[in-house]
């Protein structure tokens, strides 16, 4: 176990890095030499839909499963063959794992008491604990006589009180209802204000990543898609999947013909007879036959439906009134399409509207998917 | 998950050594012995010499041993059928009443269960007294004004202690019943009822075939436990003269090992009785798991 | 309008229901009544055992049948627990019971978690065994367990008569089958909190299946407190006999005594009711659990 350098640059050198990680199950390879860091004091979320390898990864680094290929460096240190108890990593897990049979008290004591710590200290460190999270009046209670809101916090507090120095969370809001979400969202946040510690966060909910975290790692398929910024990976997606998976409502793709790339600006031709031009970066495509052009909604605007500007034309066929703005689903030459208007338009189903579009904001994806 | 294997080694060998002390001397030894010494001519306790097959050939040949396994035969179809469908009878009753009346009546059939075998052979065998016994009064009439000693009577042996063990056992299978029966939901009785199905029908047709894999396991408890009989048989022949004509499979291996002191004897008819036991076993394991997939 | 067609030869719905009602009714009164007079007939020999025993001698042999004593006594009681040794057998049916129930789950359960939760050689090995050992009848082996506990000088001592009864395959399945369902997510938990296989064990599987262990204990101990055919054979002398063989020892010099008789059976009898009594419950699911297994 020597320290090995976490990176060569001259930054700080990241708390937790996996370095080319692979995990097999049998025949099927569920991630594949994947890496990926997390830098000291942050909050860092790996995002996916079921399936992406996201919890897979969580495990590794918690040591509940073993790495195939590769390595998993804690603060620099070579960690892949240790127990997890050794790792001084803590784990919030999805469905909280209270000990039903031990109340708050003794859930939150219980790795103190397994190390062999005093009555003394551990009261005093449970106390301390229950302070920080609220759960004073809840110590004597058992997990069954808790609220889901009030178990978490537990779950928390059970992680909490053993001085990690990485938090992991699976998934932990998964189980509470929309309103109480939201509310855990901001204790979430205001621990990691309060802590500074590393978290690393397992989640599905685009949402609870982009509110929480400094860094996203996006996965797909068990590699990674994109790292990035939340604001990183909304401006600048690397790849129709991210871009696809960010945001909400999601992204609009419209089938396009790449007729023209000079200087760094392509020229598409829309479905419907107009064209657009996008700026393209990176190495400039050849004259790919098809691609894709990504739009957000909220860059896409109503005009008049025979405006000489508009990139497209259709009839509007569902619309949302949400109260702050408004969603229009249009059914144009190139699909249906999602609109975010302001909340005071007074279109109705049925009427033909014209949609212009932002080019700056716009970003063209080719066949395999990747931004061009 | 990661664990060390040391541990792991470790904490396995110290859970499981009580376990592998106690079933490895007390039970793989003596059943390995247990065949070794039926090939042998041994007296209970001490060596003696291998004679083959000759122990089973005497085993076949011998007119108390075949006698034996057909009156353990006998024993088990008299209890064995009757409880089980006696059982389901009484747990149709059962499944009917409704809390605390439901409890006692439980409890009246399933009492008898953890009675050890000599209470309940002292309280039949007091109720069948040739000279004081309740049940005179009802046998004597049907005697011609005789009191009759019911378990002295040969035919009559082998069925009063299948009434006696049936009395004894019945708890266990109507719980059994009671439990299945509850897994099956009322509202496919609502259905029928309004299907227009009458009582019979919906017994036949929902009840049986859904209560039949509970009925097989009833049943085939039974078999199993009922050919290892050894007590009620014992207790009730006791001090009477002619035991040979009711002598049961357990009851011969006793006889042979612990009255006539012929171990090697004795250890066949064990393994015998063990074949006959497994072969059982190994056909309920079959007939359930058949079932099952259906 | 169309009213024409609402008009049907079948006889109004709402009678129907209301016959069948009404003849389900009468079919539920005799069935309920069939059963408690089943249930009735069923306790009739224990009560009539009982009765017995609080009747002085010479009214049991008097011809009629009363329901209740005329001369109701404890006679009978007080004799058999001054003239015999039942007091004797109390104390040895507890220790060997006690010391069977003890043993049994404590090996059951680290076995049962050893095979549920460890992984080490030779574990789908013993698992296999286990199985297996069903269907070896343990009365078969009355021969060779005598032999053996004879090589151990331990016939005609406590310890003979509960080492055969320390063979419980079915225990250790139920704990194992118990182990494997408790969810993943507390070991993983508990493991990250630091616990070792024992703290695991103790700490958190067997205190999350303390009803499991109530259960299995009780019906290990009305097993063996009930025991006959071993005892019998391992125990020649009278003051090493359990309460179930040695209410069939009861002799009187003046032959038999019908109150006495009954009354040592009822004193055998007693602990074991008492314990159903009170854990009904446990004992019902215990036996469910059991038979579960050889479904």
């Amino acid at each position: 176990m020597s320290a090995i350098p976490g990176n060569k640059g001259g930054a700080a050198a990241p708390h937790v890095e996996l370095r080319r990680v692979t995990k097999r199950y049998g025949v099927v390879t569920a991630i594949n030499d994947l890496t990926l860091t997390v830098e000291k004091g942050s909050f860092t979320a790996l995002l996916g839909p079921s399936g992406c390898g996201k919890s897979t990864l969580l495990r590794m680094i918690a040591g509940l499963e073993r790495i195939s290929a590769g390595q998993c460096f804690l603060d620099g240190v070579d960690v892949t063959d240790v127990a997890p108890a050794k790792r001084r990593i803590a784990m919030v897990f999805q469905s909280y794992a209270l000990y039903p049979h031990m109340t708050t008290r003794q859930n939150i004591a219980f790795s103190l008491s397994l190390a062999g710590a005093s009555r003394k200290e551990q009261d005093e460190r449970t106390h301390e604990v229950a302070r920080i999270l609220q759960l004073e009046d809840y110590l004597d209670r058992r997990p069954a006589e808790l609220s889901g809101g009030q178990r978490q916090r537990v779950a928390i507090g059970r992680a909490l009180v053993r001085h990690p120095e990485v938090f992991l969370f699976d998934e932990p809001l998964s189980n509470l209802d929309a309103k109480l979400r939201v509310q855990m969202r901001l204790e979430l946040a205001k621990l990691h204000a309060t802590l500074h510690a590393t978290m690393i966060y397992v989640t599905h909910d685009q949402t609870e990543a982009m509110t929480l975290a400094d860094k996203i790692v996006v996965l797909d398929r068990g590699r990674v898609a994109q790292v990035g910024s939340p604001l990183e990976l909304y401006n600048r997606p690397a790849n129709k999947f991210v871009a696809a998976f960010i945001g909400s409502p999601s992204m609009n793709f419209l089938p396009v013909g790449l007729t023209a790339v000079e200087g760094g600006i392509a020229t598409v031709a829309l479905p419907g007879g107009r064209t657009a031009r996008v700026r393209v970066g990176g190495a400039p495509a050849k004259a790919v036959a098809t691609a894709e052009l990504g739009v957000r909604p909220e860059h896409l605007s109503l005009v008049v439906a025979d405006d000489a500007n508009a990139a497209l034309r259709g009839e509007v066929a569902i619309v949302e009134h949400l109260g702050n703005l408004t969603l229009l689903y249009v059914d144009t030459p190139a699909g249906q399409v999602i609109v975010e208007g302001p909340g005071n338009v007074s279109v109705r189903s049925g009427d033909t509207v014209g949609l212009s579009l932002r080019e700056a904001n716009a970003r063209l994806f080719g066949a395999d998917g990747a931004s061009l | 998950m990661l664990k060390s294997k040391r541990a792991e080694y470790f904490a396995a060998a110290v859970l499981m050594a009580p376990f592998v002390v106690i079933y490895g001397v007390l039970f793989v030894y003596p059943t390995i012995k247990m065949v070794e010494l039926s090939f042998t001519n041994a007296p209970l306790i001490g060596p003696g010499k291998w004679v083959g097959l000759d122990n089973y050939w005497r085993l076949a040949t011998e007119r108390l041993f075949p006698t034996a396994v057909w009156n353990t035969i006998y024993f088990v179809l008299l209890s064995a059928l009757p409880s089980t469908l006696l059982a389901l009878v009484v747990a149709l009753g059962v499944n009917r009443l409704k809390g605390w009346a439901q409890s006692v009546a439980l409890a009246a059939f399933f009492l008898p269960y953890i009675l050890p075998v000599s209470v309940v052979y002292r309280i039949w065998d007091w109720m069948f007294d040739a000279n004081f016994g309740i049940a005179q009064y009802a046998i004597a009439p049907l005697d011609g004004g005789q009191h009759l000693s019911v378990f002295r009577t040969i035919p009559l042996f082998m069925p009063m202690v299948a009434v006696v063990t049936i009395w004894w056992l019945l708890g266990f299978n109507v719980l059994l019943f009671v439990s299945g029966l509850r897994n099956i939901s009322t509202e496919i009785y609502e259905a029928a009822e309004l299907d227009g199905a009458s009582r019979w029908a919906q017994f036949k047709r929902i009840t049986w075939p859904l209560i039949w894999p509970v009925t097989v396991l009833v049943l085939t408890i039974q078999l199993i436990l009922q050919f290892k009989i050894f007590d009620q048989v014992y207790l009730f022949t006791q001090g009477g003269y002619r035991v040979d004509a009711t002598m049961v499979m357990v009851q011969y291996i006793y006889r042979e090992a612990f009255q006539l002191n012929k171990g090697g004897l004795a250890a066949s008819a064990s393994v015998v009785l063990f074949v006959l036991i497994a072969v059982m076993s190994v056909l309920q394991f079959q007939l359930l798991r058949a079932r099952a997939q259906r | 309008m169309t009213d024409a067609a609402l008009v049907s030869d079948a006889p109004p719905p709402a009678a129907r229901p209301l016959v069948r009602l009404r003849q389900l009714d009468l079919f539920g009164a005799v069935v309920t009544l069939a059963t408690l007079a089943g249930a009735v007939v069923w306790a009739f020999p224990l009560y009539w055992g009982l009765v017995t025993t609080f009747k002085p001698e010479t009214e049991i042999v008097q011809p009629g049948v009363h329901l209740w004593p005329q001369n109701f006594t404890f006679e009978n009681y007080a004799h058999v627990l001054m003239q015999t040794k039942i007091g004797l057998w109390y104390v040895n049916s507890l220790v060997t019971s006690g010391a069977v129930t003890v043993i049994v789950v404590v090996m059951a359960a680290a076995a049962g978690y050893a095979i549920s939760q460890l992984e080490f050689p030779g574990r789908r090995v013993f698992w296999a065994m286990i199985l297996a050992s069903f269907m070896v009848p343990i009365p078969a082996l009355i021969v060779n367990h005598f032999v053996l506990m004879s090589q151990f000088g331990w016939i005609n001592t406590l310890q003979g008569v509960v080492a055969p009864q320390l063979i419980a395959p079915v225990t250790v399945i139920i704990y194992k089958q118990f182990f494997d369902s408790v969810p993943k997510d507390f070991r993983e938990a508990a493991v990250m909190d630091g616990a070792n296989d024992f703290q695991l064990l103790f700490r958190i599987y067997l205190p999350m299946n303390w009803g499991i262990t109530t259960a299995l204990a009780i019906i290990t101990f009305i097993g063996a407190w009930n025991l006959f055919l071993w005892p019998f054979l391992a125990v020649s002398s009278e003051e090493k006999l359990n309460v179930a063989v040695g209410i069939t020892q009861v002799h009187d010099a003046f032959g038999v005594q019908y109150g006495r008789d009954l009354a040592v059976a009822m004193l055998a009898a007693l602990p074991v009711a008492i314990v159903y009594l009170i854990f009904q419950r446990r004992v019902t699911q215990a036996i469910m659990l059991s038979a579960g297994i050889k479904g």
